[in-house]
């Protein structure tokens, strides 16, 4: 079976491949080890790559003399909230848009991509009005609804298809064995919708995560401000960028998104196949 | 008591019509199977009696009870789905379990009663696995064991063999008749195999395009069908019709179609003809196809042994014709025979409606 033909073409894919990962994860490389250089190497000419001395000084002043964690557990707050709302929302309105039928439902699961026509920055001002009006400027909440806004569309639209593939059938034999639709829901369409539900959660997390615009512009004070705008905030000046903690910051930042994907990766990639059982 | 009555039944779905105006009656404890080719409404009308569809008119009772406006959980009826629909993600003792779980019995009766709806379908030694490990057949039974486990006053059953393989359809057919003859419950079986209509029903709805076409014992769709439809859908090879109008009065009555003229002297009509050289629909079966030197020359286009018995494709004055015979007959394609009808198996059909003409006193 394998021929010398063979054993080439695994070969020339494989460095190939590794090509590919090392160009995408040589910035996340020099990220990390920037983070632990001390100050006086980062500028030396020529460049070297492996640190001279491993420091964790940058940690340590990032964790103790700024709100860092503050801002960590601001994001934290926002990713879980509006992940939260938004799968609930979106497990149901995407079981609504597959299972019942009645006028326009068609049109109204086209509409919700519709949403994805409109810029954010056309919706800004007005959000930023509501959330005034509302009295939630400068909340947390506020930010939780501005980024449901744009999440939740993405999320129906995804569940709706994740939810499409599971049988009718299924949910008819619940009510037929005596379950209400309620039950019906949670026994046996959950459950096949989980991995779905478990994709879709993580995507609305990342894209919380990472939220910088509506952040920037509904936000201004260091109590709500997430990650990503009060690390750019408070490490980047007209007169100066500290480069060693601004790295230090963005490895602690990416670590939760990487220990994310590294248990629940498979979701990712399963789950689209997740159809039920025919003989 | 548990007999359902379907009263002027409709169901359409947006400009289609699945189900036109039907009424049907099925006895407490009967055996009846909806027979029609697919897309023909047969699910729709297992889904709207279930509770999962409701009708755009019309009346369902079970028992004494019009059903129209009750959820299925309260209808006390377990249904077989066509695709077995099994809960993937629980075990094979959870899926028979879950009607149980949830008509809140309790603990130790459900086991009991998985139990025993196990060792009726031989599950036992599978109870731990999940429905992706199990073969067809297996799922199958897991389907049935889980409609078997409540006991439920009306089965419903979805085209339940029509995933499993020849053989194993044909020992599923046998076993399914055991079952009922055991738990004497109404049963409503839709398939749109014949033979399965057949041999396991008491009675036939015949379906097409939403409409009833006729009801009656299996026997009687056979040899006294209502119309040309029933007639050329039952039985395989399916009847022979030759068009052709009717000629003459009384004994003198003969079927005419070109130059071909066949005495029908001995068919009582239905009615009598309230038109002169009314057109019709003669149809044969192909048993009823034979040698005589007396009839009319044909040729044989095609000769299909099957080893018990032959199928002769004739041309019969232009028209195709499909006889059954003997299985050691000596003939060849090429060769002109001599054929003739049994006379009093011959089925007459308006051509305008299909509405059977003679009547079944000679059957
Ligand atoms: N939910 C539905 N929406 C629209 N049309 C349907 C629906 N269910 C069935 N139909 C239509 O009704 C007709 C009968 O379908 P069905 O009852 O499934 O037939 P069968 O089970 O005899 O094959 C078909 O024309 C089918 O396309
Ligand atoms: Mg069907």
């Amino acid at each position: 079976m394998s021929t010398p033909a063979r054993i080439a073409r695994r070969f020339l894919f494989n460095v190939l491949a590794w090509a590919v990962v090392l160009v995408i994860a040589f910035p996340l490389l020099w990220m990390l080890l920037t983070s632990v250089k001390p100050s006086s190497e980062l500028f030396v000419i020529p460049p070297r790559l492996l640190p001279g001395e491993i420091t964790f000084e940058h940690y340590r002043r990032l964790l103790t003399e700024t709100p860092f964690l503050t801002y960590l557990r601001n994001s934290a707050w926002l990713a879980a909230g509006t992940t939260l709302v938004v799968i609930s929302i979106a497990t149901l309105g995407a079981h609504s848009l597959v299972r019942f039928s009645y006028p326009g439902r068609e049109r109204l699961a086209r509409l919700v991509l519709f949403t994805y026509l409109l810029p954010s920055v056309v919706l800004i001002i007005p959000l930023y009005l509501l959330m005034a009006g509302l009295g939630l400027a400068n909340t947390l909440t506020s930010l939780i609804i501005a980024y449901t806004t744009f999440a939740l569309p993405y999320a129906l639209w995804l569940l709706r298809s994740f939810m499409k593939a599971i049988p009718d059938d299924l949910e008819s034999a619940a009510l037929v064995d005596g379950a209400n639709r309620m039950q019906a829901f949670v026994d046996v369409i959950l459950p096949q919708a989980l991995p779905g539900i478990i994709s879709t959660a993580m995507f609305t997390a990342i894209l919380a995560w990472n939220e910088y615009f509506y952040a920037l512009v509904l936000v201004n004070n260091d109590a709500a401000r997430p990650l990503t705008t009060g690390v750019i905030n408070m490490l980047v000046t007209s007169f100066n960028i500290e480069w060693s903690l601004l790295m230090a910051a963005s490895v602690m930042m990416s670590l939760p998104l990487i220990v994310v994907f590294a248990f629940l990766q498979r979701y990712l990639t399963r789950g689209f196949s997740a159809g039920a059982i025919k003989g | 008591m548990s007999g359902i009555r379907f009263e002027n039944v409709s169901k359409r779905f947006g400009g289609v019509t699945a189900v036109d105006d039907l009424s049907l009656e099925i006895g407490s404890g009967e055996f009846v199977s909806i027979l029609g080719p697919s897309g023909c409404g047969k699910t729709t009308l297992l889904r709207m009696l279930a509770g999962l569809e409701r009708p755009t008119g019309g009346t369902i009772s079970i028992g004494d009870r019009v059903v129209n406006e009750l959820a299925p959980a309260q209808r006390n009826i377990a249904m077989v789905f066509q695709t077995y629909a099994l809960y993937p993600h629980m075990t094979v003792a959870g899926n028979i379990e879950y009607p149980l779980r949830k008509r809140r019995v309790a603990k130790d009766e459900r086991v009991r009663r998985v139990r025993e709806a196990a060792a009726v379908l031989e599950l036992e030694a599978l109870l731990d696995r999940k429905p992706r490990e199990l073969s067809g057949g297996q799922q199958q039974r897991v389907a049935l064991g889980r409609a078997l486990v409540r006991d439920p006053a009306v089965f419903l059953l979805d085209e339940p063999l029509s995933n499993l393989d020849a053989k194993l359809r044909t020992h599923m057919r046998a076993e399914l008749i055991r079952l009922h003859r055991r738990i004497g419950r109404t049963m409503v079986y839709v398939t749109h195999d014949q033979l399965e209509a057949m041999t396991m029903s008491q009675r036939i709805a015949v379906l097409r395009d939403g409409r009833l076409q006729q009801f009656a014992p299996p026997r009687d769709i056979y040899a006294r069908p209502g119309n040309d439809f029933v007639a050329g859908f039952i039985g395989t090879p399916s009847m022979n019709f030759l068009d052709g109008r009717l000629k003459g009065t009384g004994s003198g009555r003969t079927f005419r179609s070109g130059d071909l003229s066949l005495p029908l002297g001995m068919l009582p009509l239905t009615d009598e003809m309230p038109e002169p050289d009314r057109r019709v629909r003669l149809g044969i079966r192909p048993e009823h196809i034979h040698f005589d030197r007396q009839g009319e020359p044909a040729r044989v286009n095609l000769v299909e042994p099957t080893g018990h018995e032959t199928i002769l494709v004739f041309d019969y004055r232009g028209n195709e014709l499909v006889a059954r015979m003997d299985g050691d007959i000596a003939i060849e394609a090429g060769d002109t025979v001599k054929l003739a009808f049994r006379a009093e198996k011959m089925r007459l059909f308006a051509a305008a409606d299909g509405r059977r003409l003679n009547d079944d006193s000679t059957a």
